[in-house]
């Protein structure tokens, strides 16, 4: 009976610009979460190499082809490039003097093998946990990252060969082994494929394996700094590509560009968190002015109401429960909008050569969560103030 | 529930001379079960004297006890509740629900504290010769039978002072008598006290106390 009293004078589109608004703002808060989240861990979850460290070396040229200009950095170079202001951590990749192959060491797995190049990589700049990361003398196994152009040409080989191809998870499981040769000794160890990088093109091993092969087969006078491992902060790629410009150097290209459209995409979609913001902001304050002015055109009803002993509780919970279920109506539709948006969208980034997960976060339910609940807590204020003030207004 | 008040007087009616036996500026009490009547010229206060009792306005000098408790202390939900369960009040614009019917009307007022059945409700509006417009939105009433739908409503609640405005202004004497039969019988029934203003004389009423204004 008193919804039929309170809600028969009122402004319906007031309250259709309020609920469009508030369906917009969240679905444009929901999906910029959510991408802003998927699109800052893609890189993390396809690549052991973190995701703001890259590697750069000097641009090869025809002098340097000839001997002219030198491609290894020296430690004035390092140390320059370690106090720039975009960097957090420059580290020289140690590469291997010894003669190296790997071979397949599996029946899972045609027989393969090929003289390889290896670098190492300290644990911190890779998403592997340190105690992962590790080898000694007695370990059974050397624990590898591999570059997937290397799966690419070990499944080419395997195609060839009418074989089946091998997933990433296949290569994972099976085991390998490396041949050591150098200083008229050679050994042969076996390996473990722990992870994949898109970044770099050597097999990358823990730095106490590479010092173990280059103390005991390899040549320490031909051990030159080439390539560097650098952290950098994030939103600074502009500034490394100037930096990089301007001395020479360059970033295997992939890494960059990911880079550049992380960062990119990360800002555009905190834009649109900013954005979204606003709209509900916006939408907040049309639906805070709805409900004072729907109070405004039930004022008689709700004084009457306080007259004839109806609690101010009792009112303002009446009118509270109405916008819970305009509210979450709204949210509701709104979730449901989001989920075919992100389908969407993940199929054209798809589409677009960038993969992320397909899972819904659930910190984007939580931001929404959110909102609703200061939706409903300011909705609640409001329409408490407003029912006192219908009493005390004069009769 | 007694009501006590002590040198009360609107801030409107301050600079107006004040009758010797008058109400204003006096210190007395009313005793529940009382009736009283409460006669005044046009304009002297009556409507604001049932306001300051409802809590509507707060505008006064002096204090209004509702036994021991000063009402400029209540908060609106112990006022609330005060008009759902010791003060009943027929307003002098009646403050019915223009667009709900008449069934509609104390309906929403028993929901509040459920009193009654819909069948008595029925049979108090019958007894005010009203059966026929049950169904019928009060704004399509006459105000004289307005006047009896809110004094119906004022009945279906307990109450210990039922406080009324000129609520027999537009009823014919027929009416009245009806009117008051209803509101007496209700009144004793409840052992509650009644406060009218305006009242011409009536047979049917024997007062208690008089009041001036």
């Amino acid at each position: 009976m008193i919804e039929k009293i309170l809600f028969k004078k009122q402004s319906k589109v007031q309250l259709y610009i309020a609920i469009l608004g508030t369906f917009i703002g969240f679905i444009f808060l929901t999906t910029s979460v959510h991408f802003f989240i998927r699109i800052n861990e893609s890189k993390k979850n396809e690549d052991v190499l973190k995701g703001k460290a890259i590697v750069i070396q000097k641009k090869v040229s025809s002098l340097s082809t000839l001997n002219l200009v030198k491609t290894d950095f020296n430690p004035d170079e390092i140390e320059k490039l370690n106090s720039q202001d975009f960097t957090l951590e420059v580290q020289p990749i140690i590469n291997n003097s010894f003669d190296i192959s790997i071979q397949t060491d599996s029946k899972l797995l045609p027989y393969f093998r090929s003289d390889i190049f290896l670098q190492a990589v300290d644990a911190r700049f890779l998403d592997v946990s340190s105690i992962k990361w590790q080898w000694d003398e007695n370990d059974a196994y050397v624990p590898i990252i591999l570059p997937r152009e290397f799966l690419v040409m070990l499944n080419t080989f395997a195609n060839a060969r009418g074989l089946p191809q091998v997933s990433e998870e296949l290569a994972k499981s099976v085991s390998f082994q490396f041949n050591l040769s150098g200083n008229s000794q050679k050994t042969s160890k076996k390996v473990k494929i722990i992870g994949f990088t898109g970044d770099i093109s050597s097999i990358l091993v823990p730095p106490s394996f590479l010092n173990y092969g280059n103390d005991k087969f390899g040549d320490q006078q031909s051990l030159k700094t080439t390539q560097l491992l650098v952290s950098i902060q994030e939103g600074t790629f502009g500034k490394l590509e100037q930096y990089m410009q301007s001395h020479g150097l360059e970033a295997k290209e992939s890494s960059l560009v990911i880079g550049k459209l992380i960062s990119v995409t990360s800002s555009l979609l905190l834009i649109l968190i900013g954005i979204s913001a606003l709209i509900l902001l916006l939408s907040s304050l049309v639906l805070i002015q709805y409900t004072q002015v729907l109070i405004a055109h039930n004022h008689y009803e709700i004084r009457t109401l306080l007259r004839i002993g109806y609690s101010p509780q009792k009112i303002t919970k009446i009118i509270t429960k109405y916008f819970i279920l305009i509210i979450a109506f709204t949210a509701l539709f709104s979730c449901i909008a989001f989920v075919f948006l992100k389908i969407t969208i993940d199929k054209k980034l798809l589409d677009s050569g960038l993969t992320i997960s397909k899972t819904l976060t659930l910190q984007s339910g939580l931001v929404l969560l959110f909102v609703v609940l200061i939706y409903l807590v300011l909705n609640y204020l409001n329409t408490k103030k407003e029912v006192f003030n219908a009493e005390e207004s004069k009769s | 529930m007694n009501l006590h008040f002590d040198k009360v007087i609107p801030h409107t009616l301050n600079d107006i001379q004040q009758k010797e036996n008058g109400v204003w500026n006096a210190s007395f009490s009313l005793s529940k079960g009382e009736k009283i009547i409460l006669s005044a010229e046009s304009g002297k206060g009556k409507t604001t004297f049932v306001h300051l009792l409802a809590g509507i306005r707060k505008d006064y000098e002096g204090t209004i006890r509702f036994d021991e408790k000063d009402i400029r202390k209540l908060s609106l939900f112990q006022w609330t509740q005060l008009r759902a369960h010791q003060l009943s009040f027929i307003f002098q614009d009646l403050q019915l629900f223009g667009d709900l019917s008449v069934e509609e009307n104390l309906v929403l007022k028993n929901e509040r504290l459920p009193t009654f059945t819909n069948t008595k409700l029925k049979e108090m509006i019958a007894q005010v010769d009203l059966e026929d417009k049950w169904n019928t939105p009060c704004n399509l009433l006459s105000f004289g039978q307005q006047q009896r739908v809110a004094i119906v409503r004022a009945l279906i609640q307990p109450f210990d002072w039922l406080i009324m405005d000129e609520p027999f202004s537009h009823l014919d004497e027929k009416n009245k008598d009806l009117a008051l039969t209803l509101i007496l019988n209700r009144i004793n029934e409840l052992q509650a006290g009644m406060i009218l203003t305006s009242l011409g004389e009536n047979q049917l009423l024997e007062v208690d106390k008089k009041l001036y204004l």
